[in-house]
């Protein structure tokens, strides 16, 4: 088991000095400026991170390849069955339907926290800079999820939750919010939005202050409202950052999971909320097959390098910085 | 520099010590010495009574300390497979006979065949057909510990002001085509919120103050304390043949029919629907005076008949079907789990939990009946003494052909999240209940098939 | 005259903006008052008294069966299951799991992300990009494998089990403080070179002391994802002697009377839970805040 790591991490290596070539002229660049032949003490500085790098992703990326072409149920040993777990998933409908569903709560939970976070970020930039207000709006982020998503249930509760309660005070109809098809999934969406749109709102605050303050200076001599100097000039001068926003909460919000797990309905109704996150885990802890979750998660990874590559493309694209 | 060296040493020291005595930890208190096993079950209501047994079986046995631990059925499951794979279960688990198939046949409970014969159990001293369900290919897998009965819990008080006979109870009938009496019983209990009740042409079903019967719908793949009973009473089967049949028998129209009439109930304003129903369950439900009735196992006598309950409650059996009265017949047994560090005294501690000296006291606390006999007999004088008149599970348990088994497969883990999840549609009227059951029957045909 | 007009526009504007932040503001925070207040309501009353701003009878009964200053039997007569949530051993458990990782993870990555942003050697840039791309690696993939590695290696239900595989590196820790390194100016290290201090010396004796900024920003949000941490040290360490904060409100969940949740009980656990981060948000608030402009990735 080692010596596989071992193996890879010196592949990685491998592959490292044939792509280096083309950078070449680069690098001589920089050597001139730093001192030559670091080689060893370089080895001393990254021997931790080297080997948790080997040991922690390298080799369960391997073996998690290796058990997807196997039966492992995590007690007994695994056996080989070929691609016949990626066929099998082709055929799954709950697969597919999972992949659906966080698709669907991809969605919801992304544009409603973006949304949101855009709003309060330039409300703290334009209109506040008090850090009690900035500390008030981070304090969701900092409850772990399983707290979040109980209080949400309390609160979502069909009988005696307060959401109701004012609803119904409203006059208007109430709903069991995790017990229902229709609302099951924008509610779990809700929940996330509600703990992770305080966090976003400060990293997209973090952005607006790199514009320089002149800018709106030279908008507001020239009469511009503050509506019209956030679409003209905050939204186009922070698209690189929003873009990095969006990518890293796309990639958390495909993951997620803590939510669902503690959700009494564990995934439903009617599979309505069974994302891809706890259905890997499902299939892996409660029903024994780990060789079949490890080729679904296989299947995630793949969905997710292309979803980020395409992401980091369309940033690329988007480079019309300040510069 | 070196401060900061040293820390940074002093780190790793740190870690490495933690990860040593986890490992040794395994394997403490080999075979003298005091042993501590752990014991988890899920009913919250059974954990004072055995922990009484636990205490009495440490006083027996000084060097094995037993520490319970309790989990909610709906996690229960979960949790145990998880723990499996990690290899923590606990060393003696209460088990269930749908569940033990898939633990037998992943190897993660004990064959204890040859020690219940050195130790020359008495297996005809339980309950009729309890101490076969335990056994699969010829070896067994568990002792019954309890057995369980289905009926009807009321509230005393609305009987009354619904000037119905509590007497007449016990001659219900049911159909699945107008519901029979009990359909009528539930209408008359359901109360709107101008005071109407469901048998009235003016009844609001849209504002109902009291439904007449609360239901659980989240009830697996046999519906045991709802739909399960009442199908059958429809003439419908479970299986080709019980237990460890092959065959399921979902698409089976007497079971669409039940389903759609459990569902009916609440399109009818007799019941809360399912996504309105309560979280905290049909006993608050019914304590806060919100519901008339429910359908009840025996294990949850205490939890209508004892101190906790506000306002007053009685049973009830089940109405009878085209087929007659049919209820589930369950018992549960305790399993040891194959990872235990100390097979030895886990064994002594199911031994204990199978014989009268636990079954004794499971009896005297009142909560559920214990398997062996003498000890029911016992649990139903306890129930007695206290005044709580729970006759009708023991009468449903003794009446020839008013019982039936529990379905007893592999694979039940899938079936009942499948099952579960199909019905889920029907309960939200998003589906009939023959598209769901002929969706069910395919998903279990395509389980039972796998190796 | 145009001014008045912008004036009037921009108050009717600022009317609404802050209302706005107002609403944002008390959606943030009520929840954690709706929390308290159920903590403090006795379970047997929330079926009847669930609506008003304050409980009827307020009681602390939920709070003290939580932590377990009541008896199996009072908690069952108090509308509990026989669980309990021995929050004092979670609560250490998270802090020792929480600042283990991110101190080991702070140092090791500091180190790596130097050697990336200042040493010179072979393949450095590859390796790189290879760290790099392991960003993008979902944990889940990881995830199964790890579990069964550790499983294999006999750490279940230790701190090194738990701890090992973030402790040494992550990715976006390394990534994060390359970046920093890369913008100190070389002249400073330069300076140390001449004096003939070695790579190792510059690095403890220049680096560090002029990157405790960001190096404290990196450790405060290892140690809040740690402290949120669920899965992980639930598959890993859920025996109470390693179980943290999350995974023993998980457990209490799933401990509620055979029936229903144990409402009460949850949300007492819950504002357990939320306490110390009240608590960090009173001490490091500022700073926490702040460290969101750094992170705000350059």
């Amino acid at each position: 088991m080692g010596t596989t790591s071992v193996d890879a991490a010196e592949s990685g290596l491998a592959v490292a000095t044939a792509a280096d070539r083309p950078r070449r002229r680069e690098r001589a660049r920089r050597r001139a400026a730093a001192p030559r032949g670091d080689g060893r003490i370089a080895l001393l500085f990254l021997a931790p991170a080297l080997l948790g790098f080997a040991v922690f992703y390298v080799y369960p990326a391997i073996r998690g390849a290796y058990y997807s072409t196997t039966d492992y149920n995590l007690l007994s040993p695994p056996r080989g069955v070929g691609m016949a777990n990626y066929t099998a998933l082709v055929h799954d409908a709950l697969f597919w339907n999972a992949l659906k569903v966080t698709g669907y709560y991809v969605v919801l939970n992304i544009v409603s926290q973006t949304v949101l976070a855009l709003v309060l970020a330039a409300l703290m930039f334009r209109l506040t800079r008090s850090v009690v207000v900035r500390a008030m709006l981070l304090v969701p982020w900092l409850v772990p999820n399983v707290t979040v998503g109980l209080l949400f249930l309390w609160l979502f509760d069909a009988d005696l939750g307060l959401v109701n309660h004012l609803i119904s005070a409203a006059g208007l109809s109430t709903h069991g919010w995790f017990s229902s098809t229709t609302w099951a999934m924008p509610t779990i969406a809700l929940t996330n939005t509600w703990a992770y749109t305080g966090y976003t709102a400060l990293l997209l605050y973090a952005g607006m202050l790199q514009i320089p303050g002149q800018v709106y200076e030279a908008a507001m001599l020239d009469g511009a409202s503050e509506l019209r100097m956030f679409f003209r000039l905050t939204l186009p001068l922070m698209r690189p950052v929003l873009a990095l926003v969006l990518v890293v909460s796309v990639i958390g919000s495909f993951q997620m999971f803590d939510t669902v797990a503690i959700t009494p309905t564990h995934g439903g109704p009617v599979n309505a909320t069974r994302v891809i996150y706890y259905y890997i885990y499902e299939l892996a802890f409660t029903h024994f097959r780990m060789g079949y979750a490890s080729a679904a998660a296989m299947s995630l990874v793949l969905i997710l390098g292309a979803l980020t590559l395409l992401q980091m493309r369309l940033l690329r694209a988007s480079r019309s910085d300040l510069a | 520099m070196r401060t900061r060296a040293r820390w940074t040493a002093a780190l790793i020291a740190a870690v490495l010590p933690l990860a040593t005595t986890a490992c040794s930890s395994g394997g403490s208190g080999s075979s003298n010495g005091p042993v501590t096993l752990t014991y988890a079950l899920w009913d919250n209501n059974q954990q004072p009574a055995y922990q009484a047994c636990a205490d009495a079986f440490t006083a027996a046995h000084p060097d094995i300390h037993v520490k319970i631990t309790q989990s909610a059925w709906n996690q229960y499951w979960q949790n145990l497979t998880t723990q499996m794979t990690s290899g923590n279960a606990p060393d003696v688990f209460t088990d269930h006979v749908a569940y033990y198939p898939q633990f037998v046949k992943n190897n993660q409970i004990l064959d204890i065949t040859s020690r219940v014969a050195a130790d020359k159990v008495d297996l005809n001293q339980y309950q009729g057909g309890l101490a076969d369900l335990w056994v699969k290919d010829g070896k067994r897998y568990g002792l019954p510990k309890d057995w369980d009965t289905v009926a009807i819990a009321y509230n005393t008080g609305m009987l009354k002001s619904a000037h119905v006979d509590p007497a007449g109870l016990a001659n219900l009938t049911w159909n699945p085509t107008d519901g029979g009496t009990f359909e009528q019983l539930i209408a008359k209990l359901t109360v709107d919120q101008k005071g109407h009740n469901g048998l009235d042409p003016s009844f609001d079903k849209n504002h109902v103050k009291i439904h007449g019967i609360e239901l659980i719908y989240d009830d697996g793949a046999t519906g045991q304390s709802t739909w399960g009973n009442f199908a059958v009473a429809n003439g419908f089967t479970f299986l080709d043949k019980n237990p460890f049949g092959t065959k399921y028998h979902y698409s089976d129209p007497a079971l669409a029919q039940t389903v759609d009439w459990f569902a009916s109930l609440a399109k009818k304003g007799y019941a809360a629907p399912y996504d309105k129903a309560s979280t905290l369950g049909p006993d608050a439900v019914l304590n806060a005076g919100r519901a008339a009735m429910t359908m009840t196992g025996s294990w949850n006598i205490n939890t209508y008949l004892g101190s906790s309950a506000t306002q007053k409650f009685a049973f009830a059996p089940l109405p009878a079907g085209p087929r007659g009265r049919k209820t589930f017949i369950n018992g549960l047994s305790d399993a040891i789990y194959t990872g235990t560090k100390h097979p030895d005294q886990a064994w002594q501690w199911v031994k204990f939990l199978a014989s009268t000296s636990c079954q004794d006291i499971v009896a005297s606390k009142g909560v559920v009946f214990p398997a062996i006999k003498t000890s029911s007999q016992k649990a139903l004088a306890t129930h007695q003494a206290a005044g709580r008149n729970v006759k009708v599970f023991v009468d449903e348990a003794t009446t020839p052909g008013e019982t039936f088994s529990y379905p007893i497969t592999d694979h039940a883990d899938q079936i009942t999240q499948e099952v579960q999840t199909d019905l889920e549609g029907v309960w939200l009227g998003k589906s009939t209940a023959a598209d769901a059951l002929a969706k069910a029957q395919k998903a279990v045909d395509g389980f039972m098939s796998q190796p | 005259m145009a001014r008045t007009t912008t004036a009037r526009r921009w108050s009717i504007g600022r009317v609404l903006a802050w209302a706005f932040l107002g609403v944002a503001l008390v959606v943030t925070i009520f929840p954690f008052y709706w929390m308290l207040r159920t903590a403090l309501t006795p379970a047997h009353e929330l079926a009847t008294d669930n609506t008003g701003l304050w409980p009827a009878h307020p009681t602390l009964i939920n709070f003290r069966r939580v932590t377990g200053a009541t008896t199996v039997a009072q908690n069952q007569a108090a509308g509990g299951s026989g669980a309990q949530l021995n929050f004092l051993l979670y609560l250490r458990n998270s802090i020792i799991y929480s600042t283990l990782i991110a101190a080991a993870q702070t140092l090791f990555c500091a180190m790596a992300g130097y050697a990336f942003a200042r040493l010179a050697f072979r393949g450095r840039d590859a390796l790189f990009g290879v760290f790099v791309m392991a960003l993008m690696v979902p944990p889940i993939f990881t995830l199964l494998p790890n579990f069964a590695l550790v499983k294999s290696l006999g750490w279940l239900g230790s701190f090194a089990g738990m701890v090992a595989p973030s402790m040494l590196m992550t990715p976006f820790a390394v990534f994060f403080l390359r970046q920093f390194f890369l913008n100190i100016p070389r002249e400073v290290e330069e300076a140390a070179t001449i004096d003939g201090a070695g790579r190792w010396i510059q690095f403890w004796r220049v680096i560090i002391p002029m990157s405790r900024g960001p190096l404290f920003t990196i450790g405060l949000i290892t140690t809040v994802w740690a402290w949120k941490d669920y899965l992980w040290p639930l598959l890993v360490g859920p025996n109470p002697g390693t179980r943290v904060l999350t995974v023993g409100l998980g457990i209490f969940l799933q401990q509620s009377p055979n029936t229903a949740p144990d409402w009460t009980g949850l949300m007492a656990g819950s504002v357990l839970t939320v306490i110390p981060v009240g608590l960090l948000m009173v001490f490091f608030g500022r700073r926490l805040v702040e460290s969101m402009n750094f992170t705000g990735i350059k």
